[in-house]
């Protein structure tokens, strides 16, 4: 039984996956839309069936009228359950990048045509939670979130969105795959580099070409402080926002290091060097990376630093394949 | 998915609303002390929706199950009944509605809300009950839509909006569904209404059960007479035919089930004591729509002949009907104004209990009717001896002294007041002393003609009882005494005779037709009664109308025939549907220059090149001239245009803007500069 559920299962998802194609912008029509009694909906059918006994062995003309109202206000309904859906464009607008175990935050732009008030549509991505949304005018933008369990690019997958307006008793839905991917970069875990038997390279993972860089403390974040020097962790972690101080602030050049993490297997590594880089960005100091067969030079700003968790997230990855 | 559960907190207050517009109008027939206990859940709930108070817990919840429940038994005595049942509705809606905390117990109290604003048709079914219960169905789709709707807080009328939008919408389809509906005869009986608040006519006949009646205007039924309305005099709509007689109690002889052989169906071939009947002789046609009576038996002219499926006549000449008359019903009927015919004699055992009298009861008319018998040439001069002492010194009123035991002697030789069944009544008890067979008719008598609308309506007041005799070579002879004593009761209207008695309406303290004698309150009621009877007839008595309008409708009645009606019915219907649902409502302009500027975006939207939604005009250009170089020139020429037109107020650019807009025609342009594209 457990079987044949299953095989039905990858049935439909096979079928809904061929009928419905990955596209950027997903617009909702008859294509894409399914439509079914929701439970509600037969519990009201149930209803009517009961008004009709009563009018039936009543007699009753004004209760079979009413039965009748019933019917309709349900083969009403239905159209607009459906219309709360239908001509609904949904495109993916950017998939935040994620460190690995976290979720993914996923901007959604629902778009329509009209000013038609579509209500109560709930989206989801599947493992994902649901978020209730609502569109009065002609956009409306929604956040959610998909889990990123490994490093690497990550493809949100299947969209569902679902709607029981207005009377809840349809369930319109549909699963559509918008084509995005985004970025997961290795889970940052701290770790001290072990200093390896290169010298004139190897004093440690984090290296000052001209000497050591000294940490000397947080102070509380003023007006006009480099954002480079705030200490992000500290901020994450919900302590308030400060400001690193360092002995030097000179142009000292770090190198972060994939050889400074012996002994440890590639995602422990990288998750290592991605906990280095984040300490980096956040001083004031240009830093650089150095992976098998890939070099950063030292450089300072956030679009470096994007760069660099770029080529954590997908170093040794197949860029075709997805998670 | 697992569901969001929770209750959106403006919902629930169309759920309050929805609550009361359903249960308030039940409060008339409810025990008194189940409202009290819904206002208390209501005002329990506004409490909750407040923060001040808490749901109640799982042992108050019961303890008040159980009152409920015991409060049932003790005002009913059963739970199997009509209003039980109602009332147990009702309790189990207000402590749903108590104790409802998510979606899914939202729902439950939602179709008990349907279903208890529906029920109230049962106990009444008239054009302002259906006014109410569509409001209170209103109130509870609103409900319905509430906890379905996510932004209530700053437009607490939204969910009533759509409740009446989706209600709007739905009543097109709702007639078509009403008309076409096939409609079963009942698949097994259930319990009705007890206590109706007017009775109609019972199967028994005792001193003063008229006389009740006598005090109610009530309609009864309405005749429409294919032809003219017949004479007063003739309008006697026979029901019950009463045989056995314990003292007091006139009641059947029969009980309604008649064996087979003794009623005759619609649609069977007509048995021998009813061939004579009918085609001979004149005949007129019409159609009854009866209020409900609980009853089996309908009224009819004599000798009826039914036209209705369902319906059948005794060997007594009684309309019956298969089922009870349990909502308003309507018949057709057709009535031979034949002479029952001679031949037929009276068998012995019916002659038997046709004579019968109990013992022991009104020993001095026994002695009176024997010896008028023994001076009486014959059956007729007897009856006409009788029908003269009434004439001379009996009085008819609507207020009778009550009468002991005896109550013919009492009311023949000592009291000589009486309404219609105390003359009946003494009649046939005479004429069965004095040997003749005899029997009491209840019916109505007369009715009043709506002269505008031509049709005939009959009042609980009409209510009537007379006398059959068995005459030897004529059969059964209808005997009128009231005729005897006050001829202009059958002339006029009960109502003409009685004027300014006390008890006359009584028991219809706000009707109109108190007023009569006011012209225009007298033409407004008749207008409300005409009203009242559209209703009816087209309503509540459809029925019987739907064969025949189907036929107008269809040509012929057959299942495709009624399939097609439906689905063409039901698309027209819907097609106000369709247009809201899915003519897409784009923005209104109220610049003729953001009209020009969206034919301009449609049409780079044509070849791929969509605005964003709030991309800036001059955003937008340079990404379309970036894409497409070889329309950078018109592109740019337009904006600026727009720009110029919509932000600098200068009003010339409009015309430039159209214009140019009109030759702008990016799809060509692109055939002609491919080369150029950019990859």
């Amino acid at each position: 039984m457990a079987g044949l559920r299953e095989g039905v299962r990858r049935r439909y998802w096979r079928w809904v996956a061929r009928r419905i194609p990955p596209e950027k912008t997903s617009r909702l029509d008859r294509r894409r839309i399914f439509i079914f009694p929701s439970r509600a909906g037969f519990g009201y059918l149930l209803l009517i069936a009961v008004l009709w006994l009563m009018a039936t062995n009543y007699e009753n003309n004004l209760v079979y009228g009413f039965a009748a109202l019933l019917v309709a206000v349900f083969v009403v309904t239905m159209f607009h359950s459906y219309a709360n859906l239908s001509g609904l464009a949904i495109t993916v607008a950017r998939v935040w990048p994620a460190f690995a175990g976290d979720k993914a935050r996923v901007d959604l732009s629902l778009c329509q045509a009209g000013s038609r008030h579509r209500d109560n549509i709930v989206l989801w991505f599947a493992g994902g939670e649901p978020v209730t949304a609502a569109l009065a005018s002609e956009e409306a933008r929604v956040s959610l979130h998909v889990p990123a369990p490994r490093r690497g690019r990550l493809v949100p997958g299947r969209l569902t969105i679902e709607s029981r307006y207005p009377l809840g008793l349809f369930r319109v839905w549909t699963h559509i795959r918008p084509s995005c991917s985004g970025l997961v970069y290795p889970r940052p875990l701290p770790g001290h580099p072990i200093a390896t038997g290169v010298p004139a390279r190897d004093e440690g993972p984090l290296q000052a070409e001209e000497g050591a860089e000294e940490f000397r403390g947080l102070a509380r974040y003023r007006l006009g402080d480099s954002l480079h020097r705030v200490a992000w962790k500290a901020y994450a972690q919900g302590r308030g926002m400060f400001s690193k101080q360092f002995s030097d602030p000179a142009a000292d050049k770090l190198w972060i290091d994939w050889y400074a993490f012996p002994g440890l297997d590639r995602e422990a590594r990288l998750s290592r060097l991605c906990h280095w880089v984040l300490e980096a960005a956040s001083g004031h100091a240009p830093y650089g990376l150095r992976l098998p067969g890939l070099e950063w030079p030292p450089d300072r700003g956030d679009a470096h630093r994007d760069r660099l968790l770029e080529s954590l997230a997908l170093h040794e990855i197949d860029p075709e394949a997805g998670s | 998915m697992t569901a969001i559960r929770q209750l959106p907190r403006y919902g629930s207050l169309w759920l309050l609303i929805a609550f009361v517009a359903s249960v308030l109008p039940h409060t008339g027939h409810l025990p008194p002390w189940i409202s009290v206990a819904a206002a208390v859940a209501v005002a329990w709930r506004v409490q909750i929706f407040r923060g001040a108070w808490h749901y109640p817990g799982r042992w108050v919840k019961f303890a008040l199950l159980c009152l409920c429940l015991a409060g049932l038994v003790l005002v009913y005595g059963r739970l199997y009944g009509l209003e039980p049942m109602v009332a147990m509705l009702v309790a189990a809606y207000a402590l749903k509605l108590l104790e409802m905390r998510d979606k899914r117990d939202a729902l439950i109290v939602v179709y008990l809300g349907f279903f208890v604003a529906v029920s109230l048709c049962l106990f009444d079914q008239s054009l302002v009950t259906a006014a109410i219960v569509l409001f209170a169905l209103a109130a509870v789709t609103a409900g319905l839509a509430g906890i379905h709707q996510t932004d209530l807080h700053h437009r607490h009328f939204r969910p009533a909006m759509t409740g009446a939008m989706l209600l709007g919408q739905a009543l097109p389809l709702m007639l078509v569904l009403f008309l076409v509906m096939p409609r079963l005869p009942p698949l097994w009986s259930v319990p009705m209404q007890r206590e109706s608040g007017t009775t109609g006519m019972s199967d028994t006949l005792s001193p003063g059960d008229i006389t009740q009646l006598g005090r109610s205007a009530e309609v009864a039924f309405r005749v429409e007479f294919a032809d003219d309305v017949p004479p007063r005099r003739r309008l006697y709509w026979r029901g019950l035919v009463l045989s056995r007689f314990d003292g007091r109690t006139w009641s059947q002889w029969e009980s309604w089930t008649y064996a087979r052989d003794n009623i005759h169906m619609h649609g069977e071939a007509p048995p021998h004591w009813l061939a004579g009947q009918w085609g001979t002789g004149t005949s007129v046609a019409y159609r009854v729509t009866l209020e409900p009576t609980q009853q089996h038996w309908l009224y009819s002219l004599p000798i009826p002949q039914p036209l209705t499926a369902g319906t059948g006549v005794t060997r007594n000449y009684s309309l019956v009907r298969r089922e009870p008359v349990v909502s308003e019903t309507a018949y057709r009927v057709r009535s031979w104004q034949a002479r029952p015919d001679a031949s037929d004699s009276l068998s012995p055992l019916r002659r038997r209990v046709e004579t019968h009298l109990p013992a022991g009861y009104n020993p001095r008319t026994q002695r009176i009717a024997r010896q008028w018998a023994a001076e009486a040439d014959d059956t007729e001069a007897l009856v006409r001896r009788v029908l003269d002492t009434f004439r001379r010194d009996f009085f008819y009123t609507l207020n009778p002294p009550a009468l002991g035991q005896h109550s013919v002697d009492e009311f023949l030789w000592d009291s000589r007041r009486g309404y219609c069944e105390h003359f009946a009544s003494a009649f046939a008890f005479f004429m069965r002393a004095a040997g003749v067979p005899a029997r009491v008719v209840v019916g109505y008598q007369g009715g009043e003609h709506h002269r505008a609308e031509n049709y005939l309506i009959v009042r609980q007041y009409d209510a009537h009882a007379w006398a059959e005799v068995w005459l030897e070579g004529s059969g059964w002879v209808r005997v009128d005494p009231t005729v005897a004593v006050a001829p202009e009761r059958i002339e006029r209207s009960v109502v003409d005779v009685l004027e300014g008695e006390e008890g006359l309406f009584s028991a219809s303290p706000l009707s109109l037709e108190r007023f009569r004698s006011v012209a225009w309150l007298n033409t407004l009621r008749l207008r409300l009664d005409y009203l009242d009877y559209l209703w009816t007839k087209w309503v509540l008595g459809y029925r019987e109308q739907q064969q025949s309008l189907l036929g107008d409708l269809l040509g012929r009645v057959e299942p495709w025939r009624i399939a097609l009606f439906l689905l063409a019915g039901a698309g027209l219907a819907l097609l106000p549907v369709l247009a809201w649902c899915f003519v897409q409502a784009r923005p209104a302009f109220t610049r003729v220059e953001d009209r020009w500027y969206r034919h301009f975006c449609d049409r780079l939207a044509g070849i791929g090149l969509a605005r964003e939604p709030g991309e800036a005009p001059g955003d937008f250009a340079r990404r379309v001239a970036v894409r497409e170089p070889a329309i950078v020139e018109p592109v740019k020429g337009i904006t600026e245009a727009y720009e110029r037109c919509r932000y600098g107020g200068d009003r010339a650019a409009g015309a430039e803007l159209k214009a140019r807009v009109r030759r702008f025609r990016p799809r060509w342009s692109r055939l002609f500069f491919y080369k150029d594209r950019k990859p």
